[in-house]
């Protein structure tokens, strides 16, 4: 079963190129332009990982990444940033997001990040599968 | 002191913006220029991808490299407006290269700030960073003040005796006595009113498109 990435970003020659890269490696990736579109498609999907971009109009990444963290709790962040706005993304790993990475990113650093938040997400279905098991287990006195 | 505080804070922001944009350009270049090394790398891929993939990254990277000399060019003759106290400035250039390299902290409001072609060349003798600061504490008090501005309207009017520079922010959900209101309690109106006093420039609020109307004399 392929990763499913989503990719956010409003420079859409860097997003498409980083896509292609990605897919290369196996993954399976979406990409939007927007915070807003970013939080209106994880709505319906269920991403394993996104990846935010910090520096964006109108709804910024950190933004995007308060909503997507309460629709879905799970599906790991991985901020992007330019050197600007590192405290931006210190500010997004307080509200939550796997890590940041510095823009341009190395290719294989993210690939490796996305694997560790990947694994992360699964560690905590694992978790809620659990606990849901052993709730039914109670319930039922075995 | 101030003045010298401001002028270092203006420079800094744009400067900042700038280098942010740069910073995607070469992330661009960057991705880019590792895809297609990717394809080389993996060959069964490559060979799935469509044809003439290679021809589009190649032309990807020459026009981010373009757009790369636009904006660091932008960025040499913004950071030269800083020479001399007093120099002369073409106008209408030197306004349409403030709006190039300070478009993205505009667009980061959702508004498009553009300038009418102006052919006839004005030219005048006044402090330049003074005079970009004045045009960018317009566009932005119109932004701040009024909420339903997406796009903001510069025009250059030039008559034998004076030039003027016209903002307007197409907003006329606005009665003339509301705008007028609204600007002239906001601290960048009186921010307007400090520079063209040390520009020796007129500023008042128009009644018949509202906006703000600069008068250089």
């Amino acid at each position: 079963m392929k990763i499913k990435i989503l990719l956010v970003d409003d420079e859409k020659e860097f997003i498409k190129t980083l896509a292609q890269r990605l897919k290369i490696r196996n993954f399976a990736v979406t990409t939007v332009y927007s915070g807003q579109d970013a939080i209106d498609i994880a709505k319906e999907n269920d991403f394993d990982v996104i990846i935010l971009d910090v520096f964006m109009p109108e709804i910024t990444g950190i933004d995007a990444l308060k909503q997507i963290n309460k629709i879905k709790p799970l599906t790991q962040i991985i901020l992007l940033t330019g050197a600007a706005t590192v405290e931006n993304a210190i500010q997004g790993m307080k509200l939550g997001a796997f890590d940041f990475l510095m823009k341009p990113a190395n290719t294989e650093l993210l690939v490796e990040k996305i694997t560790q938040a990947h694994a992360l997400k699964h560690e905590h279905e694992e978790r809620i599968r659990q606990a849901e098991i052993e709730n039914i287990l109670k319930t039922r006195g075995w | 002191m101030d003045n010298l505080n401001n002028k270092a804070k203006f420079f800094g922001k744009v400067t900042a913006s700038l280098s942010h944009e740069l910073q995607n350009v070469l992330a661009i270049i960057k991705e880019t220029s590792g895809l297609m090394e990717d394809m080389l790398n993996f060959s069964e891929d490559f060979a799935k991808l469509e044809d003439n993939k290679l021809g589009e990254c190649i032309k990807t990277i020459k026009n981010q490299a373009y757009r790369g000399v636009d904006l660091t060019s932008g960025l040499n003759s913004f950071a030269h407006t800083t020479d001399s106290i007093q120099a002369s400035i073409n106008v209408y250039e030197t306004i349409k290269k403030m709006i190039f390299i300070t478009k993205r902290l505009f667009q980061q409001k959702g508004v498009n700030v553009s300038i009418t072609k102006c052919h006839k060349s004005y030219s005048i003798i006044t402090d330049t960073v003074f005079f970009q600061m004045l045009i960018f504490s317009c566009i932005k008090s119109l932004i701040e003040n009024f909420d339903n501005t997406t796009t903001i309207t510069l025009d250059i009017n030039s008559s034998d005796k004076i030039t003027t520079i016209k903002f307007t922010n197409n907003d006329d959900t606005l009665k003339f006595d509301d705008y007028k209101q609204m600007l002239t309690k906001s601290m960048l109106w009186a921010e307007i009113c400090k520079f063209c006093e040390q520009l020796n420039f007129k500023s008042e609020i128009t009644a018949d498109t509202p906006g703000i109307l600069i008068t250089l004399k």
